[in-house]
């Protein structure tokens, strides 16, 4: 078959589809698919309305015209349709902003091709076309979908293929309908197909290859360029800075400021602050502090005033002792609520895409927007994520070394602290790498102290590392991290305190890391000379590794199990399952005495290998099986008689006898002649069929 | 398939790569919607079971036959040996038989010992069809009698004209043998006025039928199935005319155990015979073709 032969093929003509609510399941897919795009902002709700209208106009005229549909519709589509196309490539060839931005006009474009092609939908391939239209328009939504209200039209798009397609079924087999249990079925194997795929199927990544979308939200400009939010003081601001008398900054948290307190932990609410889209988790960073004075952390070299001016991407210049040479990572940022204008990346950020001509760039990697990030808001950022083991770092033996004044810096104590390098050394005392201090330090800690935001405020003047270490060893993350910060640096290692975020609770439908208020969290860098700042988290083990959506899943599920009360749950459902069972047998029992003595007859030719076959009257039956017997007895013949005067002659015995009949029937076997065997052979495909026997009395 | 692979495959490459979690989840429905829509068919087809409630014992080449099959599930059911149009079985919409006609168009004669039929599915989404062949045993041979052709000429044997009775009386009437007094029933046209004037009673002429002489026809089938099928239909063409006009007929054939030569008393007896004939010469030596012969033959 020849090239020209298939394509001819492929345009043959279908049978007109005649089922109108095939039509309309199709139509109904469309509409659901049209209103999450526009409810994503792809579209204008003005624009998915009139399309909407357009579509359902032109599913009615299909309809009207499906069995000669007029030939210049087909012109019309074709037109249409090039259009649509035409205008897409000019409008994907004229955006700048990247591939990101192609969404947009391929939803116009699928739009488009859905209302021109709603006019000529004759026949049963092209509503599946419909169909798998929808299914791309719906893709398209999802691909700019962050959060779980998406699902609510992925459900009714569902259910709308769900039915489409099971009328195509019925429509092909021409009345053949699927039952509930049928389609229940079909229900729960689609669903188990689809939860097999997604819990075995790796996350998503991001291509490098692509640009992102970086958009301004709902923050607004900030009073003073290059300083944080709120250490300007300007009320206009997202935030104050945190202090004893007022302890509302961002999210309750007091670190995202010039300085952090370390006597003070904020309280912290579960507001969603943020989501990340990332190829692994990590910690968000937000900024670091490298000067210590006893009681907060300080930076020693500000957020310069000079921005850094260029477009997206904005190449970011390489932090002071970075060695920027691990994994590419890159994370999007979904700015949820306001937050503090820093812009949040993990570990060594590279590249960023952001919704402004500048940025402020500090030499210790802290990136500070010039505009308030608040809802809506969207960046990303390449960064540069550290791949080394705790053996290579063991084994690190680089000679490269901090500049003089950095590693000063690094290794800044506001006063001796002769007690904390005593107890940094009995510690370490067996370890001779960096590595192995650190953890040995990490392991008292996590030995010898608890984790506590309850605790109260400490005495104005007091040192925080002596306080925690040699007093009641209870605190929270700030004071946890200082201490090992200055146990480190009492040992002559480079480290410095780093302020941001957990990765959050990974949502394996979004694929997004979900980063509450209190998340919010201060940990560690340790310098080390081939790998630059490594991350270590004294409060917290948070993994890090790649996240599987089906793991996590099925995490969850088994979180939410765990949940549910077994015993009620187990009580309700045996006495549904006790109901059910009732009432199909209550169905199933013969109504009439006749009935019933019948399927005696039957039940027991039937264990006698007997069954009744098509033609036979229950008269007939019962002569045969009567006749397996020698002495041949008359007892299911006269029963059958008596059923049969009863359904056929209106003469229904008493009703004590009808119930000792019932009873006799029930308790009579049939026994076949020993030697005799079986007398007529049994019919090859004879079912067994209900006996119809009239109308009998009810007993 | 090729084609849901196709889509797959790519839905799965756009979404891996684009980092959207509601991407991914969308192609796994659309994966889970097609491998249903793929595999269920196939597993309701590999499960099916065509049950015959009734069918016919003869049929005619050309004519319909109508055999009764049933399913549990819905499948369309497509006769292939013998051929017929294609027709949907088993429960549709409504509550109700199982069971529905299969249309058997049989285009030549034979004998059907079971009928073949191709049974497909596409449930639950009619995205894929698949089909098997199954053989569904008949209850008893379907015998396809040949369509009733043109009748061929018998040949009559110069002696045809003596004989007493110059002309045969019609079948239904019979030769004069005697009067017998009326009874209820006889037809009116068998009432005999002179006897009955003579007897004082109605009387009416008794008949008989004239012990005729069977015609025996040799069919011989020509291997050709086109060519035999021809001279079968002019056979039974003969046959019946020659039965319609009251005379029997010895029909000889030769048939798998061997040739046969028998009385036929009815088209249907004539069908049932020449749906077994398969082609070879009765006796050696012979012409193919319908040969007729007047006069009595031998068994073989």
């Amino acid at each position: 078959m020849s090239v020209i032969d298939v394509v001819r093929r492929a345009n043959q003509p279908g049978l007109p589809e005649n089922s109108i609510r095939l039509r309309l399941a199709c139509l109904a897919a469309v509409l659901v698919a049209i209103a999450a795009c526009a409810s994503l902002g792809e579209i204008a709700w003005t624009t998915a309305l009139g399309a909407m209208v357009l579509v359902g106009a032109g599913t009615a005229f299909s309809h009207a015209t499906r069995s000669r549909p007029p030939w210049w519709v087909k012109a019309l589509v074709a037109v249409g349709a090039t259009a649509a196309c035409v205008w897409f490539f000019h409008a994907v060839g004229s955006v700048t902003a990247g591939v990101t931005s192609v969404i947009n006009p391929l939803t116009v474009l699928l739009v488009s091709v859905l209302v021109v092609h709603s006019f000529h939908v004759p026949s049963r391939r092209d509503l599946l076309f419909t169909l798998a239209a929808s299914a791309g328009l719906m893709a398209v939504g999802g691909a700019l979908a962050i959060d779980l209200r998406f699902g609510l039209y992925v459900v009714a798009w569902a259910c709308c293929t769900l039915w489409a397609l099971t009328e195509m079924w019925t429509s092909a087999s021409g009345g053949g309908r699927i039952s509930v249990s049928g389609l229940v079925l079909v229900l729960a194997a689609t669903s188990t197909a689809a939860a097999g795929v997604f819990l075995v199927l790796p996350a998503p990544v991001v291509s490098s290859r692509v640009d992102f979308i970086a958009r301004a939200g709902a923050g607004g400009s900030i009073g003073a360029p290059g300083a944080l939010a709120g250490d300007s003081g300007n009320a206009a601001q997202l935030s104050r800075a945190g202090n004893p008398a007022s302890r509302i900054r961002v999210g309750g948290y007091l670190g995202f400021a010039a300085s952090l307190n370390t006597a003070l932990r904020g309280s912290l609410s579960n507001a969603l602050v943020l989501q990340v889209r990332a190829q692994r988790p990590s910690y968000w960073v937000g900024e670091t502090f490298d000067t210590w004075q006893g009681e907060s952390w300080m930076e020693s070299k500000p957020v310069p005033r000079r921005p850094l001016r260029q477009t997206s991407p904005f190449v970011l210049p390489v932090s002071l002792g970075d060695v920027p040479f691990g994994q590419s990572d890159l994370q999007t940022f979904y700015v949820e609520s306001s937050t503090a204008d820093l812009v949040f990346h993990a570990e060594s950020a590279g590249e960023l895409w952001f919704p402004s001509a500048k940025v402020y760039v500090a030499g210790d990697g802290t990136i500070v927007s010039p505009i308030g990030l608040g809802s809506g808001s969207v960046y990303t950022v390449d960064s540069q994520v550290s791949s080394a083991t705790p053996a290579q770092l063991r084994a690190d033996d680089n000679p490269f070394a901090l500049p003089p004044d950095v590693q000063r810096q690094e290794e800044q104590l506001p006063h001796p602290y002769p007690r904390v390098l005593a107890l940094a050394r009995s510690i370490t005392a067996h370890d001779t790498t960096t590595e192995g201090k650190v953890q040995s330090l990490i392991h008292w800690i996590g030995a010898h102290t608890h984790y506590s935001e309850n605790i109260p405020p400490l005495p104005a003047g007091a040192d925080t590392v002596d306080e925690f270490l040699f007093g009641n060893r209870v605190g929270f993350c700030e004071q946890i991290s200082t201490s090992l910060a200055v146990m480190l640096r009492s040992l002559g290692i480079p480290a410095r305190e780093a302020v941001g975020y957990v990765p959050g609770s990974y949502d394996p439908i979004t694929d997004l890391y979900q980063v509450h208020a209190d998340d919010a969290h201060a940990w560690v860098q340790v310098w080390f000379p081939g790998y630059g700042w490594q991350n270590f988290d004294p409060t917290a083990v948070v993994p890090l590794s790649p996240p599987s959506p089906g793991a996590t899943a099925l995490h969850d599920v088994g979180s939410l199990l765990r949940r549910i009360p077994l015993v009620p749950v187990v009580v309700i459902a045996a006495a549904a399952g006790l109901v059910v069972v009732t009432v199909r047998w209550r169905r199933s029992r013969p109504a009439t005495w006749a009935e019933r003595v019948a399927r005696s007859a039957e039940r027991a030719g039937r264990r006698a290998g007997q069954p009744r076959r098509h033609s036979e009257t229950l008269a007939a039956y019962a002569a045969r099986l009567d006749g397996l017997a020698r002495p041949a007895p008359s007892t299911w013949s006269r029963l059958a008689s008596s059923v049969e005067a009863s359904a056929y002659g209106g003469h229904d015995p008493p009703r004590s006898a009808q119930r000792a009949m019932v009873d006799e029937a029930r308790r009579t076997r049939v026994r076949p002649r020993v030697g005799g065997g079986r007398d007529a052979p049994v019919a090859r495909d004879a079912p067994d069929v209900p006996v119809s026997v009239g109308s009998g009395a009810r007993d | 398939m090729v084609a849901s692979v196709l889509i797959i495959g790519l839905w799965w490459l756009i979404a891996h790569n684009a980092g959207s979690g509601w991407v991914q989840l969308l192609g796994d429905l659309v994966f889970g919607a097609l491998l249903i829509g793929i595999v269920g068919p196939f597993v309701i087809v590999t499960r099916a079971r065509i049950g015959l409630r009734s069918a016919p014992g003869d049929a005619v080449a050309g004519l319909p036959a109508l055999v009764r099959v049933e399913s549990r599930s819905r499948l369309r059911v497509r006769p292939v040996e013998p051929p017929g149009p294609d027709v949907f079985v088993g429960p549709g919409g409504r509550r109700g038989p199982v069971d529905e006609i299969v249309t058997l168009v049989p285009t030549h004669r034979g004998v059907h010992e079971s009928i073949t039929l191709d049974i497909a599915s596409a449930a639950p989404f009619a995205l894929q069809w698949w089909t098997k062949r199954v053989h569904v045993p008949l209850p008893s041979a379907l015998h396809v009698s040949p369509h009733c052709g043109w009748a061929q000429p018998v040949p009559r044997r110069p002696d045809d004209g003596t004989g007493d009775v110059h002309e045969q009386p019609r079948a239904e009437e019979g030769l004069p043998r005697g009067a017998r007094p009326y009874v209820p029933g006889d037809a009116r046209r068998l009432v005999h006025w002179r006897s009955t004037a003579h007897a004082g009673r109605l009387m009416v002429r008794e008949v008989e039928q004239p012990a005729a002489e069977p015609v025996t026809i040799t069919v011989e089938l020509p291997m050709d199935p086109d060519a035999a099928e021809r001279v079968a239909e002019g056979a039974l063409g003969s046959v019946v005319r020659l039965l319609e006009g009251g005379t029997p007929v010895l029909l000889g054939t030769r048939e798998r155990s061997g040739p046969v030569l028998g009385p036929v008393a009815d088209r249907r007896s004539a069908g049932r015979r020449l749906a077994r004939a398969v082609a070879g010469g009765v006796a050696d030596g012979k012409a193919r073709g319908v040969g007729s012969t007047p006069g009595r033959h031998a068994g073989p």
